[in-house]
């Protein structure tokens, strides 16, 4: 693995809302300990970046990624738009440079195998950031499915969503369908799923319904097959304040993990509702940021060659599949409180969708 | 017929359903206007072409109003913001070259519980129990006097309580019915004048184009006198629950006298952390007189009691709305504007209580609402 010096040199691509309130304080930190060095800021809105600069004084700004030196570059962290995850991820891997991408890993399912081609044909690892694998809680629900703690799984509801949209994003353009491709289901359906299939094995979609009418879902509703038969649904939403909860039952018990909480969740006697509070020990991510660093700590042990990464591409591209599967079968949610003419329409609007893929 | 329709506070619980009907009910052109970026959210569901603008800068209003005939003014807010927004927007749309706003005020002007034989000829004024009442009040008399001098029409909207998918009032009362925490004065008897949310839409597609109603203000409800009980009872029997058998809780006002101040502030944790900060000799005057009327601490043989439910609380609105009497006419609004109540009550709670289900809200099916009432899990 190419590096420069004792600290591996990051480049972070894309300066808007997550590089900031995220990767900035992560990366000082580890800065801080001497794992890595920020030296690149990438961005086509200077301001975007001049702001980052204030974080990281000594890293050069640049609009786009072709101006970048790819030999002053260890690892990217690429936390730019959604459709641009791709092209940028497949340009800097062909340079060498291991890249770090944000969630989803792309757009399509053909781009996300087109990454982890592009890695497997040079020196640069591929890294997919679904940071919620690195919280203690879903780590030992994983363990305790894996252990058939609960029985034979007999179903799966997960929901999650806020009567209002709290992300700062910066530009319309996340909400335009040309840019975004997709909706909450791109979105927090990228780690919905991959919670899904890392917990209970692999699945495929059976129905998939949203509100897309022209633009992009803030609603959808997913029932899901596992490979021993068993239905469930995830249910995502940017427009109506949902349980917040993954709830998976079993024949000797179930579980429900609240997504506001990095370190617990209940479990219960199967036919009872008595709950149990689980508090994970022994594992140092006590926090979402403690979380965040744990991903970024990985990544760079990976590059090492000390430790194995923790979410490879294969996992991304698992998610992206079943997000593409979702679209090809898209159909209009039930909307109750339409009339029948404004349904006619609705039901019009989203059957022009299918034209693409989202 | 009017042109293209520019809608402020579209990413709102009423903007939401005016998108929806214009845009997909074919009543128009619209163009959605958000305060913030994320307000985009809801309405991403739709290819239209929205405008972030902020109510409060005249500049960026003026860039999103252009090209527009009439302005819908539906920015829900606080007592300011709804104070603050009004010459902004109406300065924006007078050198944007609007023709009308239709701006949605609220029929609490003529207060919670009206007197019988209020209609928009009643007087309103600014001064008023509720904040947000007077806001309202006030800036109804603020955009007809800026009327006086500007080429913009004004028509002024006076819906009672708003109700349908998304309302704080269904929404607030099953949440507060699953929570425990749901009560109401005198069974519900009151009236709620109610008006479902797209008779109002209707009310503001007519508005936006009847001739002849520059400066004029109109009440709108819905066909039926309804009550509280009438409102909330398909959402409790939706949920489960047979009978609604609630707690009838009447305000209380906040202490007043001295003696009832320090009472509060002891009961409260925090206040005793602030007041450390009072110095040593006050403090010590407090908490001696105050002592004696702090309640005894629990006793460990003391028998559990239901302390951690939330209690239910009624604030000084919803006490007042609970004591309304009078069906409030819209008599003027079926004559001027031609409006008639297109969703009768009954279809109202229907698609609500779908939406209720749609949001997440665990609704039981009609045929299954017989069982038990419980709170269901």
């Amino acid at each position: 693995m190419r590096r420069h010096g004792p600290r591996f040199r990051v480049a972070l691509i894309g300066c808007g809302a997550v590089a900031r309130l995220y990767y900035t304080p992560a990366l000082r930190e580890l800065e801080s300990g001497g794992l890595l060095e920020v030296v690149a800021l990438v961005d086509p809105v200077a301001a975007h970046s001049a702001r980052l600069k204030e974080a990281f004084p000594k890293a050069r700004s640049y609009p786009q990624i072709p101006g970048l030196p790819p030999d002053s570059i260890d690892l990217a962290i690429v936390a730019s738009p959604h459709s641009l995850h791709a092209a940028q991820s497949i340009q800097l891997l062909q340079s060498g440079v291991s890249v770090l991408c944000e969630k989803p890993m792309a757009t399509s399912a053909a781009d996300a195998r087109a990454m982890e081609r592009a890695a497997g044909t040079g020196p640069g690892l591929l890294a997919v950031a679904l940071v919620r694998r690195f919280f203690p809680a879903t780590r030992s629900i994983r363990e305790m499915l894996a252990l058939r703690t609960l029985g034979e799984i007999s179903s799966f509801e997960f929901s999650e969503g806020s009567e209002s949209f709290a992300w700062p994003v910066a530009s319309a353009r996340y909400f335009d369908r040309r840019e975004a491709q997709g909706g909450v289901l791109m979105d927090i359906g990228a780690h919905a799923l991959d919670l899904m299939q890392w917990w209970l094995g692999s699945c495929v979609i059976v129905e998939y319904g949203d509100d897309a009418m022209g633009g992009i879902e803030a609603n959808c509703l997913v029932r899901c097959q596992l490979e021993n038969g068993v239905t469930g649904s995830l249910r995502l939403s940017r427009d109506c304040a949902m349980a917040n909860r993954y709830t998976v039952r079993g024949s000797l018990g179930w579980l429900s993990w609240c997504t506001d909480t990095v370190d617990q969740f209940e479990f219960g006697l199967a036919d009872t509702s008595e709950a149990t509070v689980a508090r994970p020990s022994g594992q140092a991510a006590s926090s979402f940021e403690q979380a965040f660093l744990g991903q970024l700590r990985n990544v760079v042990a990976a590059l090492r060659g000390t430790e194995e990464l923790y979410v490879p591409a294969s996992a991304g591209i698992a998610g992206s599949e079943l997000i593409e599967q979702c679209y090809r079968q898209r159909s209009l949610m039930p909307l109750p409180w339409l009339d029948d003419r404004e349904m006619a329409r609705a039901r019009e609007l989203n059957d022009s969708l299918h034209a693409g893929v989202a | 017929m009017t042109g293209r329709v520019a809608l402020l506070g579209a990413g709102g619980f009423i903007g939401s359903r005016i998108v929806e009907m214009f845009h997909l009910g074919g009543l128009g052109d619209v163009r959605p206007i958000v305060r913030s970026v994320g307000a985009l959210a809801r309405l991403s569901r739709f290819d239209l072409e929205c405008q972030v603008a902020d109510a409060l800068d005249q500049r960026s209003l003026q860039a999103a109003l252009s090209d527009c005939d009439c302005v819908i003014h539906a920015i829900a807010g606080d007592p300011a913001t709804i104070r603050n927004s009004v010459a902004p927007v109406y300065r924006a749309a007078q050198l944007a070259g609007v023709r009308r706003i239709v701006y949605l005020s609220s029929a609490s002007v003529h207060g919670q519980a009206p007197p019988a034989g209020t209609d928009e000829e009643s007087p309103v004024t600014p001064r008023q129990p509720l904040a947000y009442n007077g806001a309202k009040a006030w800036a109804e008399r603020r955009l007809l006097k800026l009327r006086e001098k500007g080429s913009v029409e004004v028509v002024i909207l006076r819906p009672g309580i708003v109700t349908g998918p998304r309302s704080i009032w269904q929404t607030r009362f099953a949440r507060d019915l699953l929570a425990g925490t749901a009560c109401w004065l005198d069974d519900g008897r009151g009236i709620c004048n109610s008006l479902y949310v797209d008779n109002l839409v209707h009310a503001i597609h007519l508005a936006l184009a009847a001739p002849a109603i520059d400066g004029m203000a109109f009440l709108l409800g819905d066909e039926e006198t309804v009550t509280w009980a009438d409102l909330y009872g398909p959402v409790a029997r939706a949920l489960g629950f047979g009978s609604l058998d609630l707690p009838n809780v009447d305000y209380r006002p906040p202490p007043r006298n001295l003696r009832q101040l320090v009472r509060a502030l002891e009961a409260n944790r925090s206040a005793r952390a602030i007041a450390s900060l009072v110095p040593k000799r006050i403090r010590r005057g407090i908490f001696a007189a105050i002592e004696p009327l702090a309640p005894p601490g629990d006793s460990t043989w003391a028998v559990p009691n239901a302390q951690h439910a939330p209690s239910p609380v009624a604030t000084l609105e919803m006490s007042l709305l609970y004591r309304c009497s009078w069906k409030l006419p819209d008599t003027r609004a079926r004559q001027r504007l031609g409006y008639r109540p297109v969703v009768s009550f009954a279809e109202g709670c229907r698609r609500t209580i779908g939406w209720l289900e749609f949001a997440g809200f665990p609704v039981i099916q009609e045929n299954q609402r017989s069982r038990a009432p419980s709170v269901p899990a």
